[in-house]
């Protein structure tokens, strides 16, 4: 699903920001990416969207070829890429369902299926009853939650999260990650950058821990291994 | 495109439209002043192009004859001129021609002539056409020693004059007009970065949810299009209602300035105006998304 091989980055003002990364990450696999602030887990989620490109190394995400790609590729990569973020990024203007909606919209897909995939997914973000709210009227945790249903409405093979539950209660937290859970048990892998130590060591699932650039860790089962 | 496409194309443009009200009134508005003055300097230079069309047919020597002469010593002058050489053309106009043409020339003045109607004062003359503008002189100098011609007239000095100021006023009316053209671009394409700049939060989720640049640009180049083609039909009537204004204040103090007549005409500037909007509409929002999209 992800193989990435002697990938390094190296940003245009000479900052090093990942080193010899090798990694595979298999269809259906739960990933958390660890670190401290500044350690490259940025740079690791950007290289996944195509946002930066490698300075050298090879990068395949769902099966194409990322270094290659040509820039009117980069749309159709993206469409098998849901993707999370700390701060929601929903649209003020729009209600919940249109958030959703405007996912399925902006890639043409065909509106008779749009209603009904709109709703599936608010059902398993359990936000239906709120489809006609507007982000400015729901708690944080339900914006994540809309966000969510907004990266998963177009089934994307691959869920990416980046500190997903950063701005979020730790109760709230629990409430999002249940949900991935559930994601995941339907055969989306997922990738999420943290810094949720309960999380991580709770869930038991994959753990790359990555410090100045490099891979220090990759664990099938581990902990944060950091003292917070 | 799909149908559902082009509906949330059309409802994005119009809704933004009407997000940014005042900066939309107003950048139709410049867009509008813009193009009328574009507008009217085409009006003017197609206006000179055809005034210096028809004195450059004027480069031409008329040959008066002498009143007394008989037909066949005006067939004899015919004969000679047609020998000549250099010559293009040789058209005879009789006295009885020659005021015709000279009350369609007046045309809805043409009554100043009734009271010449029994004595003719126009003489028989030959029109004659040199091959090159440079040979009219010699050849007008030739013709006037023929027995029988009377004078051998021709306007160069006139012409040479006229046609430089309508060369200076076609430089400096093409000059105008490519400025204008750069200024439209740039209030456009400073009204649409203002719109994307609105919009980036909406258009970096589309880019993340996999939305095509085109898909992106679509809306801001509609956007683009409306502003230029609204201004253009702005300045499109406003054009019309001024050349009709001025075509009629000319017909009455200048009867000899051949002004294109307002059909069809206006029709063509309209349409000119109408789409030069909308080409400088699409290329001022296509360069504003340029860096952005880049990102």
């Amino acid at each position: 699903m992800i193989h990435m091989r002697d990938v390094c980055k190296e940003y245009d003002n000479g900052s090093v920001a990942l080193k010899n990364i090798n990694v595979d990450i298999e269809p259906g696999e739960f990933v958390f990416i660890v670190g401290p602030s500044g350690a490259g887990k940025s740079t690791f989620i950007r290289l996944l969207l195509r946002e930066v490109l490698p300075s050298s190394g090879e990068l395949y995400v769902s099966g194409k070829d990322v270094v290659n790609m040509l820039r009117n590729e980069v749309p159709f990569l993206r469409r098998k890429l849901g993707v999370i973020f700390q701060d929601f990024r929903l649209l003020p203007e729009k209600t919940v369902a249109e958030n959703v909606a405007f996912a399925m919209q902006v890639i043409e897909a065909p509106r008779r299926t749009m209603q009904h995939s709109v709703n599936s997914v608010l059902d398993i973000v359990g936000l239906r009853p709120k489809y006609r709210s507007f982000p400015s009227q729901l708690s944080g945790g339900e914006q994540q939650r809309v966000a969510i249903a907004r990266a998963i409405v177009n089934k994307p093979s691959i869920v990416i999260a980046d500190e997903p539950t950063g701005n979020l209660d730790p109760s709230t937290s629990w409430e999002i990650m249940d949900i991935f859970r559930r994601i995941n048990a339907n055969g989306t892998t997922i990738v999420m950058a943290t810094h949720d130590k309960n999380i991580v060591d709770t869930m038991k699932k994959r753990v790359i821990a990555i410090e100045d650039g490099r891979i220090v860790r990759d664990e099938a089962q581990g902990g944060y291994g950091y003292e917070v | 495109m799909k149908f559902n496409t082009m509906e949330y194309f059309l409802r994005e443009t119009f809704l933004s439209l009407k997000r940014n009200s005042w900066m939309t009134v107003a950048s139709i508005g410049t867009v509008a002043v813009a193009l009328f003055v574009f507008g009217m300097f085409l009006v003017i230079v197609m206006n000179t192009n055809r005034m210096a069309d028809s004195l450059e047919s004027q480069v031409e020597i008329s040959v008066y004859l002498k009143d007394d002469i008989s037909q066949d010593e005006i067939e004899d002058i015919g004969d000679k001129l047609r020998e000549m050489q250099g010559l293009e053309s040789v058209e005879y106009i009789s006295k009885a021609e020659a005021i015709e043409n000279f009350r369609e020339r007046l045309g809805e003045q043409s009554y100043i002539l009734t009271a010449l109607e029994s004595d003719n004062p126009l003489p028989n003359s030959y029109k004659v056409r040199a091959r090159v503008p440079s040979l009219v002189a010699t050849a007008a100098k030739v013709i006037r020693q023929f027995d029988g011609v009377e004078e051998a007239r021709y306007g160069q000095d006139v012409i040479q004059h006229l046609f430089d100021i309508t060369r200076l006023a076609r430089v400096i009316g093409v000059s105008i007009m490519a400025v204008l053209v750069g200024a439209t671009l740039f209030i456009i394409y400073n009204t649409i970065r203002l719109t994307v700049f609105a919009r980036r939060r909406e258009v970096a989720i589309m880019k993340y949810v996999g939305a095509t640049d085109w898909f992106i640009r679509w809306p801001f180049i509609m956007e683009g299009i409306v502003l230029g083609a609204i201004g253009g039909l702005i300045a499109a009537v406003f054009l019309r209602i001024a050349y009709r204004f001025v075509a009629r204040s000319i017909s009455d103090a200048l009867t000899f300035f051949p002004l294109i007549p307002e059909t069809p005409f206006m029709y063509v500037i309209a349409l000119v105006v109408i789409i030069s909007g909308i080409c400088m509409g699409a290329t001022g929002s296509t360069l504003s998304l340029k860096r952005f999209l880049k990102a």
